[in-house]
């Protein structure tokens, strides 16, 4: 790494902090349904991979490394899948109202 | 004692390397490990309060939307943008150690501690807002605004018509309760048949929109915003207390391109609060902010 | 390496230094296992009198020892002292704090300074609990489900909760502190697949205690702010889910249930294979059985769930997957019957707990299969069917593997050899009268006598007084080791660098270990468990040799 790159990457975050905000701000539900959601997380999801593999290292580091980090996501992901396996069926079925 | 005197022999150390290690490759990798350990562990912490966000935003989408509308989008964006910086000379801090280079990497620390120290000036005067508009959940820890006779046409009006523009005195607080008396977002919902199952139970009484119902779960959107932020800012002020250290060891010239250990593993905690924020950002202050129109 | 008793006694951990600061300073571990022992035998004496306390009320059907109010609280003393604070921490925290850098030919834990941190949190935690238990205690029972542990309950919810907090914290560090260490720290030949089955065990422990345990920490410390400013998440009142509170505590608890046994199985790997004198059968399978459970254990928690409103088809996910993590633990039972199996068997102390664990979590393990099947469950729930499962697990299992693993190291750790004989008594004392207590408990819950309540019906009380008199049998089954070792600490035979004649690299050490574990960085050049003709290990051949010397 050599500082032109930090900021390289320094500028990908603030362009899309800036534009996070924009998107946030025009209704994009004519595409489909919660876009807007989408678009924001794809976003954030983006500046952390920045973050993660170049503030942080993560693309020089070993391989243990990007598996604990794949692996704390795939815990996550776990985590909010079977919790939310419950709320998203519970209005339907037998329970239906 | 023979056998001890041997075993110092033994086992000669080079300066900076703890006894249990054979040598400085195998501290770096052992400290490195642990401290990516501790950020899964982290992660998963931090996890459990995105999972709550996620199962009340997706059953009461309205209430988080005008919670997250009464929140300041431009404090938590310039917030986003000071912690980024933050972010940045935190990074450099570790490439000038590794250059050898003391003044720049104290001079980025400053500058690290200075960015962190104006995020949590700015979650200060964010938070004193929401106390002086009654948007704190916790009943009695909002400012105390006394009631005054003939004011009470706010109360007649219903709530999905209120105007949530209105400076702060025309809503009577005299108890310092948590208040929010817009619901239009219900209003705009229910004409536009979007709201979720959960709402349609939770908003409503006898076929009527409740505003205080509706109030309820703008609260948990409130309760979760100050848990999140809160745990989010105690991690930022643990980062200042490591960064003071930082700085400490680092005036007396002890980072090099030999040794810069701490400085890499407090540089990942700091971009790790900064993936937090990240996230805090957009989920807290930025969605069904399309709502406003 | 043969140990010297002629002339100088050789400095260890034991004698290197005497004073208190040398101990409550110190960063070597296996002086920071044994004040985890004695920390943990504390908590487990303390949470045996309450069970004591728990049979004797219910040896009557009317509730005369006990009020109702006192005998929740009592059942939560008990469950939260014994999991928190026992269970959880007993073999990583001890066994595997002594042995897995020796195991593995380290000097120390990657990390010793945090190992020492997570002892004192353990500590803080502890006292915080048991402060709070004497100001009062709790009457949620452990699991702490709101809203009655936020709205109702007027005991120490807060201040035990935060408790459990910063213990929690302790073991995250000694989850985290492990992982280090056996990536980092495996002496020279020491690959993968030649660790012990132990080492397997506490890692795959060490990654549920990570990835688990910092959600129960963020979930009760929303249960306390959530009772400290009255407004919450968890409360149906305002639109909350209580149920909510289940699935992130069920998060952890649930996989945290094999933080409870998957060292258990790791001390019982070495049992058995040691003890047959005998390479284990599927060394491959066993280690990577370990890691599955640790993984498809975090898929199964809504099991605990299917009756308290959890969507049926939630249920039905979580139902079948429960099924498939029963797969990983019978691999590991067949393993071990398999590793017996023309094994020249020794019916030695550790040998007998080995054996007895191999019954005991068999019947755990399988009725939690009758708990996992979405129908049954509806009559089976909050039964005594439920108590009895998971204690046939819980001691069953984990307790009766760590009274195993401290038998079988026992000579390692201190030296000395305790009574073989007083060690087969209690060895059969706990597994009778474990059987005793606990068998009883199925037939009761089947007839559907509900847990947590001082009285029941009178017909129960046969089965009733058959426990409790089983109780008490355990009881002294579990007193008698305490006595017996603590004799064999002065008046006990020195035992030897090896006395069990094993090949793993812990026994190739002096007992008690040197404080850097070994003289010399030692090189592995052999697989684990090899019993080879040229070992040197012949049993025979070495009786001989004795009885030669004598």
């Amino acid at each position: 790494m050599n500082i032109p790159r930090y900021l390289g990457v320094f500028a990908v975050l603030v362009v899309g902090t800036i534009l996070t905000y924009y998107a946030a701000t025009v209704d994009l539900d004519f595409i489909f349904p919660g876009a807007n959601t989408l678009v924001a997380l794809l976003i954030a999801f983006t500046k952390m991979t920045c973050v993660m593999l170049f503030f942080m290292h993560v693309y020089w580091s070993p391989r243990l490394i990007w598996l604990s980090a794949v692996a704390s996501f795939f815990w996550l992901a776990i985590m909010f899948a079977y919790t939310m396996q419950d709320y998203l069926t519970r209005d339907i079925g037998v329970f239906m109202q | 004692m023979s056998a001890h005197s041997e075993t110092e022999k033994f086992h000669y150390h080079e300066p900076g390397l703890q006894h249990q290690f054979e040598d400085m490759q195998q501290q770096e990798e052992s400290v490195s490990i642990g401290m990516w350990m501790f950020l899964v562990q982290e992660i998963m912490f931090f996890g459990g309060l995105f999972t709550a966000y996620l199962v009340y935003r997706s059953r009461y989408p309205m209430a988080f939307a005008a919670g997250s509308n009464h929140l300041d989008a431009f404090w938590g964006g310039l917030n986003t943008l000071v912690l980024i910086v933050s972010s940045l000379t935190m990074a450099l801090t570790v490439f000038y150690a590794q250059k050898n280079n003391r003044n720049m990497q104290v001079l980025m620390i400053v500058l690290t501690m200075f960015f962190g120290a104006v995020f949590l000036g700015v979650k200060a005067i964010e938070y004193t807002d929401k106390f002086d508009h009654g948007l704190v959940p916790v009943a009695g820890w909002n400012k105390r605004v006394p009631a005054h006779a003939g004011e009470s046409h706010a109360a007649v009006k219903p709530c999905w018509e209120v105007d949530h523009n209105a400076p702060a005195e025309e809503h009577p607080n005299p108890r310092g309760e948590f208040q929010f008396t817009d619901c239009s977002l219900v209003k705009q919902a229910q004409d536009g048949n979007y709201l979720t199952a959960a709402e349609r139970v939770g908003y409503f009484s006898n076929g009527q929109i409740d505003g205080n119902k509706f109030r309820d779960k703008v609260r948990i959107f409130y309760y979760l915003y100050f848990v999140m932020t809160g745990l989010h800012a105690l991690h930022m002020v643990i980062g200042l207390g490591l960064m003071t250290w930082l700085l400490i060891t680092a005036w007396r010239g002890r980072y090099n391109e030999d040794y810069y250990m701490p400085i890499e593993m407090s540089g990942l905690y700091w971009h790790f609060v900064d993936i937090v924020w990240i996230f805090l950002f957009p989920l807290l202050y930025l969605l069904g902010r399309h709502f406003m129109h | 390496m043969t140990a010297d008793y002629s002339g100088t006694q050789k400095l260890n951990y034991l004698n290197n230094g005497f004073t208190l600061k040398s101990w409550l300073l110190t960063k070597d571990h296996k002086r920071i296992a044994i004040m985890y022992l004695i920390t943990i035998s504390l908590f487990f004496l303390a949470g045996g009198i309450f069970a004591a306390t728990i049979r004797l009320e219910m040896l009557t059907p009317a509730s005369d020892l006990l009020q109702t109010g006192t005998y929740n609280k009592v059942f939560t003393a008990h469950g939260i002292l014994m999991i928190f604070f026992f269970l959880i921490p007993s073999i990583p925290a001890v066994l595997g704090n002594f042995l897995l850098p020796i195991m593995i030919g380290a000097k120390d834990l990657a990390l010793p300074r945090i190992n020492l941190l997570s002892l004192y949190i353990y500590w803080i935690g502890g006292l915080f609990t048991v402060w709070a238990l004497l100001q009062g205690g709790v009457d949620t029972g452990w699991t702490f489900y709101t809203p009655y542990s936020t709205t109702f309950s007027n005991t120490y919810v807060m201040a035990v909760g935060l408790g459990i907090f910063i213990n929690g914290f302790s073991s995250i560090l000694t989850g985290l502190n492990f992982i280090v260490t056996v990536h980092t720290m495996r002496a020279p030949g020491m690959t993968w697949f030649r660790l012990p089955l132990f080492v397997w065990a506490q890692y795959a422990t060490s990654l549920v205690m990570i990835l688990g345990t910092p959600v129960i920490a963020i979930t009760v410390l929303l249960l306390a702010i959530e009772r400290f400013a009255q407004v919450g998440i968890f409360d149906p009142a305002i639109g909350g889910d209580p149920i909510l509170f289940q699935h992130m505590f069920w998060f952890y608890s649930h996989p945290a249930v094999y933080i409870m046994v998957l060292p258990g199985m790791g001390v019982i790997s070495e049992l058995i294979s040691n003890f047959s004198r005998k390479k284990i059968f599927g060394y491959e399978f066993i280690a990577f059985s370990s890691i599955a459970i640790a993984v498809f254990g975090f898929l199964v928690w809504g099991h605990h769930m299917f009756v308290s409103g959890q969507s049926i088809y939630a249920g039905l996910v979580f139902s079948f997957l429960t099924m498939v993590v029963a797969v990983p633990s019978a691999i590991k039972m067949f393993n071990w019957t398999a590793t017996l199996y023309k094994g020249s068997i020794s019916f030695d102390t550790p040998m007998l707990y080995g054996l007895g664990f191999m019954g005991l979590f068999l019947i755990g393990g399988l009725t939690g299969l009758f708990l996992g099947a979405m129908g049954l469950v509806v009559h089976l729930t909050d039964t005594y069917f439920v108590v009895a499962h998971f204690h046939y697990v819980m001691v069953g299992g984990q307790v009766v593997a760590y009274l195993g693993g401290i038998h079988y190291w026992w000579p390692k750790m201190t030296g000395k050899m305790y009574s073989e004989f007083w060690g087969k008594i209690s060895a059969m004392l706990v597994f009778i009268g474990f059987n005793l207590t606990f068998f009883p408990q199925f037939i009761l819950g089947y007839l559907g006598m509900p847990r947590r309540y001082a009285s029941y019906p009178e017909e129960m009380q046969v089965l009733n007084i058959f426990s409790s008199a089983g109780a008490s049998v355990l009881g002294v089954g579990m007193i008698m080791p305490l006595i017996y070792l603590g004799h064999s600490l002065i008046y006990g035979k020195p035992a030897g660098d090896n006395p069990w004649l094993l090949p793993g690299l812990e026994w190739r050490t002096s007992s008690p270990p040197p404080t850097e574990n070994f003289e010399v960085m030692p090189v592995v050049t052999w697989e684990a468990y090899e019993f080879g003709e040229d070992s040197g290990l012949d049993l025979e051949a070495a009786r001989a040799r004795e009885a030669a010397k004598v």
